[in-house]
């Protein structure tokens, strides 16, 4: 996939759960300070992310997910790990 | 696990009458899978206003019901001493409704999690009456 398709993608995701317009959420917006998201809504990002791409990401990197680029970066590991997977 | 009856359910969930909105826990793996009932008698108190003349059990507590089914499934933490039980609080709701539930009716109500942290989660929910879906859908929760 293409990065730029996997960051319109998860933008549009996120913007979807914390009810703001996809062009507020920019790659280093910072989800907490700058859009207001709070722990349960960070949680349903990481599981709304989890659920689109059937991967899983561990608890620990929940601190890690605090900007879209973040998310991007963390989205992108999982998916590869997944991808060479099944090779 | 065996079926938990009342008297168990009550030293899990705090809710008492006349909002305990489970009656009986089929199946349980703690953290996996739980299953329970609700007997949905005209005896209810919310039916006297919901509504006069034409009963409807009200969406709301069927999320409620998922709400506490929920909680069972944290049985061991949750039964924990008053004291140290966590306290749950709904997060996020996002519910289905399709079907009414009526007096008479028997709600089974069958909750397994989408993705569980320490101290929060997301669970899917769905609630059947005489195997037909009446509710479904996902229920968001902090522990604390």
């Amino acid at each position: 996939m293409q990065d730029q398709q996997l960051e319109n993608e998860i933008r549009d995701l996120i913007a979807g759960i914390i009810e703001k317009d996809p062009s507020e959420v920019t790659p280093d917006a910072k989800f907490f300070e700058d859009l207001g998201v709070d722990s349960m809504m960070a949680l349903e990002i990481m599981a709304g992310i989890e659920k689109k791409y059937k991967i899983a990401i561990p608890e620990e990197k929940l601190t890690q997910l605090a900007t879209l680029r973040e998310t991007v970066s963390v989205a992108k590991e999982y998916l590869a790990q997944k991808e060479a997977g099944h090779a | 696990m065996p079926e938990i009856g009342i008297e168990e359910i009550q030293k899990t969930l705090p809710q008492r009458f006349p909002f305990l909105m489970i009656d009986r826990v089929l199946e349980l793996e703690p953290r996996k899978k739980a299953v329970a009932i609700k007997n949905v008698s005209i005896n209810e108190s919310f039916f006297s206003g919901h509504f006069p003349g034409k009963p409807v059990m009200p969406g709301v507590l069927i999320i409620e019901a998922m709400a506490q089914t929920m909680i069972m499934l944290f049985h061991e933490e949750a039964a924990a001493p008053k004291e140290k039980a966590a306290v749950y609080y709904l997060g996020s709701v996002k519910v289905k409704f399709l079907s009414p539930v009526f007096p008479g009716d028997q709600l089974k109500i069958t909750v397994e999690p989408l993705k569980i942290l320490s101290g929060a989660g997301i669970v899917s929910a769905v609630a059947e009456v005489a195997g037909k879906e009446v509710a479904k859908g996902e229920l968001s929760f902090s522990a604390k």
